[in-house]
């Protein structure tokens, strides 16, 4: 087994669904140990073990059930806290304190205890108990309204975009209050608001709205703060297929019109300069597109990356998958899974020079470590272990 | 950021040097608001990402750029270039008392410098060098220009927003530098942990393409796992578990199929729920092939309500919907006002302060309050250049006369 970064640091892990996964994904992804708690009644739907998603979202993880609706479930609980560096939950905001176990509690038996407690409204607030998946902080932030092409019908981005920023936010936390840790001895605890966490990926849009006192309207791929044209998404040939070219300056404009071999139309007064452009933006998209149209989107980027200008092509979930680039820089990564065999994901973003990576395994199946953590870490006697089991405490 | 009894905040004493543009300006801003000591090294005259708008009064002007403003707050401001040898002698000397550099040049553009990871990290070896670039430091795409809607493109957001009936649609704002940015601000601090032990430096590589797969939720799950390939569908979202319906006076977003019963008997006491109540409609297979007459229904019922009506009793029964909220109302937002959540920061070169959105976590028992608005170009030069490396008056106007500061 390599050396993790995170090597030692333990994770009491209470979440569930995705945002909370993604958080303590990343810590196990680097070597942090995440006892992930679930219970036979809380192993359903995307929380079940065997499923893709929980496959993605678990890979790297411990696993022991523990059964909460118990009262024994909460010395249980303590004695895991105690052992833990990082104790994270998303439990709907009562939870915790019904149990007893709010941070006060939990601090008794680990003082340098970090707690991080994610809700949809955050912990305090007249909305804090308000229920919110990802696309309802979507909406809340005036991100869906802003990703549509008008007012009058809002679409916004097609998954929940939201969770894994806040499962970013939290490792952040975390990781934060570990540095503060290791300088002054001190715990700290938490309270992140997945509805803030979206807000401030809005922040440029919600600053200009209390100081300029105005509203701003959706405009599609179009953006008044960015001064590019020609600028969005074009069709190209095939199915569905679409390539993004943006020009940002006369230079760009120039390399454009020689890839394009100088029809009559780039010599038009009205295209002649950038504001121009942008004034007759859908007459200048109109003529680019009868050209985009007789290529793939490969073709078109190919040339116009060449000619150094910013181009993309519009890539589905299988050109991801077969993404040259991708798999060149060793983006995806293969596990096997005991149940349901060789497995696909992604790996880390975030590339190390001199990795000091974990050997990676998927996902946990329920109560994995039971023995492992009962037994080994907290102690307990075969006697103790089979007594809970029995009981249906664990398991 | 300060805490009761001590300066600074919970990252107090991690050195920054941020030559980042926009890309990646926010990874910078994440661990200044943190408590970490951030030096923005613009090039002279400014930053590239100072013309970004919305300006402060609709007027395009470096320093009144709202997106620099949000972007950098917290930080201090220097002016250098670092093509220019006496600027990179001033740059090495940074170099020796900072911990992290975060940079957003093209691939192989600092190494042409002379400044790349080897040679920086001899200068100092416990140096961690973070660069976001378009696709990273190699693969055959490393060199291609990007900027948000083709990160956003290549990464595969666009392919799943928007309608059938539109052109791919990209995520509003600057998606991709900003879950770019989480990354990298994710990747420092396990860099210093990591050095906390093996003594040396590192070179982190984001690509901003790979940040944006790395959000997409059920796209690449459904893909490796039952080979589908996730496609626009407007307000409908991907598992039918979301829509998005119109109201009196907007919209909202709400869930067409759970807690079928209770919605039913909801709309029903208001005599709207028509054929649904029908027994047929119990069942989830029957609901899914009848999806398009229930919207119908439901949006003849949501439009005889305002999105506050809906949104209010609707969460009283548990149901996670939401009002399709403009910038404006999310400023208003009671939730945000209670928490505190805008925060204001003064802006003594205006003589005023300005309302910005804050951080989403509050620590306990460190709090924080110190907000210091984004620097003016070049608003620190002589904090950092005479005060901390000694640079006398003269070498000082020497090097601006040069084009170094």
């Amino acid at each position: 087994m390599k050396q993790g970064i995170l090597l030692g640091l333990r994770v009491l892990d209470f979440t569930w669904m995705l945002a909370g996964p993604y958080a303590t994904r990343l810590l196990a992804d680097f070597g942090a140990e995440v006892i992930k708690v679930q219970s036979k009644k809380t192993s359903k739907g995307a929380e079940s073990n065997l499923t893709g998603y929980f496959n993605t979202w678990n890979r790297n993880k411990r696993n022991i059930t523990l059964d909460m609706s118990y009262p024994e479930a909460r010395e249980i609980v303590l004695k895991l806290t105690k052992i833990s560096d990082v104790l994270i939950e998303n439990f709907s905001p009562r939870v915790m304190s019904n149990l007893g176990l709010n941070y006060e509690k939990l601090k008794e038996v680990r003082p340098d205890l970090i707690m991080v407690s994610m809700s949809g409204m955050g912990r305090t607030g007249p909305w804090k108990d308000f229920v919110a998946f990802g696309p309802t902080l979507q909406a809340l932030s005036g991100l869906t309204y802003l990703t549509s092409f008008t007012q009058d019908s809002p679409m916004g981005i097609g998954y929940a975009y939201s969770d894994p920023v806040s499962g970013l936010y939290a490792a952040l936390a975390i990781l934060t209050a570990l540095e503060y840790r290791d300088r002054t001895g001190r715990g700290q605890y938490i309270d992140l608001s997945e509805y803030e966490a979206i807000c401030t990926l809005m922040g440029p849009t919600l600053l200009n709205v209390s100081v300029n006192h105005q509203n701003v309207s959706p405009q599609g791929n179009q953006s008044d703060d960015i001064s590019a044209a020609p600028y969005g998404s074009y069709k190209c040939l095939g199915s569905d297929r679409w390539c993004i070219i943006a020009v940002f300056n006369e230079v760009e404009w120039d390399s454009l019109c020689t890839v394009l071999g100088h029809p009559d139309w780039t010599r038009e007064e009205r295209f002649s300069t950038l504001s121009k452009r942008k004034e007759n933006e859908e007459e200048l998209d109109e003529f680019l597109e009868q050209w985009t149209l007789h290529h793939t989107p490969e073709e078109v980027v190919n040339l116009l990356q060449k000619a150094g200008i910013s181009a993309g092509v519009v890539q589905n979930a299988e050109d991801l998958a077969r993404d040259p680039h991708l798999i060149a820089r060793d983006y995806f990564v293969q596990l096997e899974h005991p149940v349901l065999g060789k497995t696909l994901s992604d790996t880390s973003p975030i590339k190390f020079r001199e990795s000091l990576t974990i050997d990676w395994k998927s996902a946990p199946v329920l109560g994995e470590d039971n023995r492992y953590v009962y037994t080994k870490l907290l102690s307990f006697t075969e006697n103790e272990l089979s007594y809970y089991i029995e009981k249906g405490i664990i398991g | 950021m300060e805490i009761k009894g001590e300066k600074g905040g919970l990252l107090q004493g991690i050195q920054i040097l941020d030559l980042a543009d926009e890309k990646a300006s926010f990874c910078t801003k994440l661990l200044s608001d943190l408590g970490a000591r951030v030096i923005k090294v613009e090039r002279p005259g400014g930053d590239s990402s100072r013309k970004i708008g919305p300006f402060l009064g609709n007027l395009p002007h470096p320093e009144r750029s709202l997106f620099f403003y949000y972007n950098n707050t917290n930080k201090l401001g220097i002016t250098l270039n670092i093509e220019n040898s006496s600027g990179r002698e001033i740059f090495f000397r940074l170099i020796k008392r900072a911990d992290v550099v975060v940079e957003t040049f093209p691939p192989g553009y600092l190494k042409e410098l002379g400044l790349g990871f080897e040679i920086l990290s001899e200068l100092n070896p416990k140096l961690i060098l973070v660069s976001v670039t378009g696709f990273g430091q190699d693969g055959p795409r490393c060199q291609y220009k990007s900027c948000d809607i083709v990160a956003s493109a290549f990464g595969g957001q666009m392919y799943v927003s928007g309608s059938l009936s539109t052109p791919p649609l990209k995520p509003f704002g600057e998606q991709s530098y900003y879950t770019a940015s989480l990354f990298a601000a994710i990747g420092i601090l396990l860099a210093l942990r990591k050095r906390n032990f093996s003594g040396k430096g590192e070179h982190i590589d984001i690509s901003l393409q790979e940040a944006v797969v790395s959000t997409l939720d059920h796209i690449m799950v459904r893909y490796f796992y039952e080979q589908i390939i996730s496609k626009r569908q407007g307000n409908l979202y991907w598992n039918y578990s979301f829509s998005i319906l119109a109201c009196k006076d907007g919209h909202i977003l709400i869930t067409p199929f759970q807690q079928w019963e209770t919605l039913i008997e909801w709309m029903d006491s208001e005599g709207m729920a028509e054929d649904l109540k029908d027994e047929k409609f119990k069942e989830e297979k029957y609901r899914l092939r009848q999806f398009e007459h229930i919207i119908e229904v439901l949006e003849r019922w949501t439009k005889t309500h305002t999105t506050k009506e809906l949104f209010e009793l609707g969460q009283l029964m548990r149901f996670p919907w939401a009002p399709i909220y403009s910038p404006m109302e999310v400023l208003n937002n009671t939730q945000l006002k209670a928490r505190r959540f805008f925060i204001d920061v003064d802006h003594p070169e205006i003589g005023t302060s300005l309302k910005y959105p804050g951080i989403p976590y509050q620590f306990s028992p460190s709090s924080f309050n110190r907000w210091e608005k984004a620097p003016l170009v070049g608003e620190d030069n002589i904090k950092i250049y005479q005060v901390e490396l000694g640079l006398s008056k003269e070498e000082l106007q020497r090097l601006s006369s040069i084009g170094a500061i």
